[in-house]
């Protein structure tokens, strides 16, 4: 019965899957709700997308946007910040919030059997907000500590510091989402409430469930909770395109004590617009998207400089970015760059048939182990919809993976990476990394403290 | 609410024991191993050595070469990855159901036959990876070595948790291929593991798979059991006291709880819920919303088998605030909790919030097999995942504050602070009370 066998057996063909579809109603206030029902998920996710593209904030005034966010549950027109925390949590509910450059996420996950009482209770967060002075304070005061602990952090300092030379300062994006000590420490409630008025309203929002709504009216129970929404905020105004900076660049972040260097390489990219947005998702697997891509393989696996890089194409409504990131240990930075310069640069010659059939195969095949759960069909859908694409565009973006080329790959990553030059940014030890940095061809790094 | 995950159970002649949970609502399926070889089994001078098969296990074997395990599962469409923790190593993927033999074939190559493709070169090599896992994990973060500093003082030298799984670097460097051999021949065989399979194929199918697959490798000798780490709490206040250059001053605490599997252990846990669990916890309403000391506070229990399990409770001093008030505000809560107790509505909270984090837990395939595995493997009991709800549920107010008198207290604990070093250089401060 039991053998031996020497070759992989064959893999089955996969059952046919399609990304869950949704049932769409609006409230008596308009918005829309898009119910995804989805049997034996006892936890779900209610999720409020609101656009807010964040060029709206006052340049002064950056990170308002957040500081609202983040102070919706700290108190309501009906409960203390304390008692609503109490209330919510005592239902099972998670609640969070998320703040991208184009939208403002608020999200409940909860047992479907408390689902009614924890709308309720998230609309009130977003839609009868207190922004008592104390707990806005309580909150500037909360992210100027966070903004520490950014500092001290390589990744986050390789990110910052790779958006502050991608883009031209005229762009949003080249400022942290969250605002800086400079546009943080004059905030107060008056601000956070005037912001609030003008851009958080039902005409920018959209309402989504998942979970098993089986025996559940979850469109009346959203209607109960958010029909009476009511704003003076009309629809959201089109974020300008973002204006990048070309050419090769290196730039030095000096972080003592460092015993790694974090890197992030990367240039310009799609968005969702953009016809190569899935041909360039398969390119980037092949590249940098796995352990198994051409540059893991080298500088991993091979070489044991690492343990693990990534690479993405990522995008927010307008303007895309392509980084490859990782921490590679300080002796071995600029070879490590080289290799990884190397791969990227000679990946413009061309995927192979093979590697782009696999690539396909990746991510077509991973897409139902990828939406099984309540949470991950929200939070992919309502980026979705914060990006400016339609409710079912994750099944339009599985197909066009699906037929994709390898000519279409290479040319994809061709439009895209080292056309107009890539930029290094290296967080590490400076005086030990420095030296290695001479050879690179990149010329001397612009170097930050 | 009750759950009714189905579940059936065979052991192979190998000793392998095979648990399967058929769910056909999505057209894929979990395939999830547990060896029961954990860091609390290392001995002295192999520390180390259960995370480094992590790495070792996807470096090829028999009939698989290095690489081919992730590019054979990716292609299939598969997410796979492994965890080593104190208790166990784990290896899983998910992937389409026609990928279901592939997955097993891979994870039975390497069962029974790695040590014919674990050469020097591969040892090197992943040495190389583990090392800077460590220091991207642990060395070049802030605070990145306090759980490293926590259990070396909670737990005596030599016990089976006074040792992190990264282990340490001079025990791997020190490491002959032969030692990394005998490692692998002592843990790894049918004996020693439990395979689930969740997903969407039939239960008679699954069986079959795991027996065509696993059926033939032999079983191992028993392997010498984990050092029996039984212990009570601690019954005085260990410190270690750092001056770094850290973005602000923390605080976190140690406490040994009760092992894992017992009321008892899951009171202790409830009790640090709520102390720290989520925005209505005692301690971010004190520290952070009331006083506006702590920029945020947590903590929770990790349970563990081996005779004893740890909790932590954490605190980051706002700018400016001296790190002892943090320190006095988060003992004072503790000694109110173990001499006041806990309300009916706190217990109910924690017991809500528990209950959604373990129906998210089981909301997967992956997940489910993950749970599956353990509960077969450390209390040979997959079932305990349909009635840990009801368990935790169970908890009464007077166990919560019996079990946090008696393990979590201001006078047993262990102790590290990071303090802001203002000309910027790290240094050691004392090492005790």
């Amino acid at each position: 019965m039991s053998q031996i066998l020497t070759t992989p057996p064959a893999v089955g063909a996969p059952r046919p899957w399609k990304f869950p579809e949704s049932t769409t109603t609006a409230t008596r206030a308009g918005t829309p709700v898009h119910v995804f029902d989805r049997p034996g998920q006892y936890v779900a996710t209610v999720r409020v997308t609101i656009a807010m593209p964040l060029f709206s904030e006052p340049r002064e005034l950056e990170g308002v946007a957040t500081i609202m966010s983040r102070t919706l549950d700290e108190g309501t027109e009906l409960h203390s910040a304390n008692d609503f925390a109490a209330a919510l949590e005592r239902h099972g509910a998670a609640y969070g919030v998320d703040v991208s450059s184009d939208a403002l996420h608020v999200e409940i996950s909860v047992p479907v059997s408390q689902l009614a009482p924890a709308v309720k209770l998230l609309a009130e967060a977003v839609t009868r907000p207190a922004f008592n002075v104390a707990d806005v304070g309580r909150h500037v005061t909360i992210r100027l500590g966070e903004i520490n602990q950014e500092k001290a952090n390589a990744g986050y300092r390789a990110r910052e510091a790779f958006a502050a030379h991608l883009f031209d300062a005229s762009t949003r994006r080249s400022r942290p989402t969250a605002g800086t000590p400079d546009t943080i420490r004059p905030l107060t409630n008056v601000q956070v409430a005037e912001y609030y008025r003008n851009n958080i309203g039902p005409e920018r929002a959209h309402i989504l469930f998942a979970g098993d709504a089986t025996g559940v009216d979850v469109a009346a129970i959203v209607d109960d909770a958010f029909g009476d929404w009511t704003s003076s905020a009309g629809p959201a105004l089109e974020a300008p395109e973002p204006l990048y900076l070309p050419g090769d660049r290196l730039v030095l972040v000096d972080r003592p004590g460092s015993v790694q260097s974090q890197l992030v390489i990367g240039c310009a990219g799609p968005d969702r617009r953009d016809p190569t947005w899935g041909t360039a998702a398969v390119a980037n697997h092949v590249v940098g998207g796995t352990i198994t891509s051409r540059v893991d393989t080298v500088l991993r696996e091979e070489k044991g400089y690492t343990y693990g890089t990534r690479s993405s194409f990522t995008a927010p409504r307008k303007g895309g970015t392509f980084t490859l990131g990782g921490s590679v240990r300080t002796e071995v930075t600029g070879a490590a760059i080289t290799d990884a310069l190397r791969i990227l640069r000679e990946a413009r010659d061309g995927l192979t048939e093979q590697e782009v059939r696999e690539a396909k195969d990746s991510l077509t095949l991973t897409a139902p182990l990828r939406y099984e759960q309540a949470d991950s069909i929200v939070q992919q859908v309502g980026s979705n919809l914060a990006n400016g694409v339609p409710v079912d565009f994750a099944d339009t973006y599985m197909q066009r993976i699906a037929a994709t080329t390898a000519a279409e790959a290479t040319e994809a990553y061709r439009q895209w990476v080292g056309t107009n030059g890539l930029l290094v940014v290296v967080v590490g030890e400076a005086k030990d990394v420095r030296p290695q940095l001479a050879d690179l061809g990149l010329g001397d790094p612009i170097e930050l403290t | 609410m009750p759950l009714n995950y189905p579940l059936a159970e065979q052991t192979l002649d190998n000793g392998l024991r095979v648990v399967v949970s058929s769910d056909r609502a999505v057209p894929i399926v979990a395939v999830n191993l547990w060896y029961d070889v954990g860091s609390r089994h290392e001995p002295p001078g192999l520390t180390g050595f259960a995370h480094l098969f992590e790495h070792l296990m996807f470096q090829g074997s028999r009939n698989v070469t290095s690489g081919q395990h992730f590019s054979l599962l990716e292609t299939a469409g598969g997410s796979l990855n492994a965890s080593t923790f104190f208790d166990r190593t784990n290896y899983f993927e998910s992937l389409p159901s026609g990928g279901l033999d592939l997955a097993l074939w891979l994870e039975a190559d390497r069962m029974g036959y790695l040590l014919d493709a674990l050469t020097l070169e591969n040892l090197d090599n992943q040495r190389d990876v583990v090392k800077e896992e460590k220091r991207q994990s642990y060395d070049n973060r802030p605070y990145g070595d306090s759980y490293e500093r926590l259990v070396k003082l909670a737990f005596p030298e030599g016990h089976p948790y006074a040792h992190m799984t990264i282990g340490s670097m001079a025990d791997l460097d020190a490491a002959s291929l032969e030692d990394v051999h005998q490692f692998f021949r002592t843990y790894y065989g049918p004996n020693n593991a439990v395979l689930t399979i969740v997903g969407d194929v039939s239960v008679e199918d699954a069986f079959d798979a795991a027996k065509r697959y696993f059926g033939h490798l032999p079983a191992i000798p028993t392997p010498p059991p984990a050092p029996d780490g039984t212990i009570g709490p601690l019954t005085e206040v260990l410190r270690d006291d750092v001056l770094d250059d850290v973005p602000s001053d923390l605080v976190t605490m140690m406490f040994r709880l009760p092992p894992d599997g017992t009321p008892e252990l899951d009171a202790a846990g409830l009790a640090l819920d709520v102390l720290a669990a989520g925005q209505s916890g005692r301690l971010n309403r004190r520290l952070v919303r009331d006083e506006q000391i702590a920029q945020s506070v947590s903590g929770g229990a990790l349970p563990l088998i081996g005779g004893v399990s740890f909790g932590t409770l954490t605190g980051i001093a706002s700018d400016g605030v001296d790190l002892q008030l943090v320190e006095d505000a988060l003992l004072e809560e503790v000694e109110k909790l173990a001499e006041g107790g806990i309300t009916a509505d706190e217990l109910a909270t924690v017991q809500a919030q528990a209950e959604r984090d373990w129906l998210e837990q089981l909301s997967t395939c992956a997940g489910r097999a993950d749970e599956i595995s353990h509960h077969a493997l450390l209390f040979g009991d997959p079932n305990r995942i349909n009635t840990r709800i009801d368990q935790v549920r169970a908890v009464t107010v007077e166990q919560v504050q019996a079990a946090a008198r008696e393990w979590i207290r201001a006078t047993g604990r262990a102790q590290v602070t990071y303090r802001q070093n203002e000309n910027g250089t790290a240094e050691e401060a004392g090492e005790q009370e």
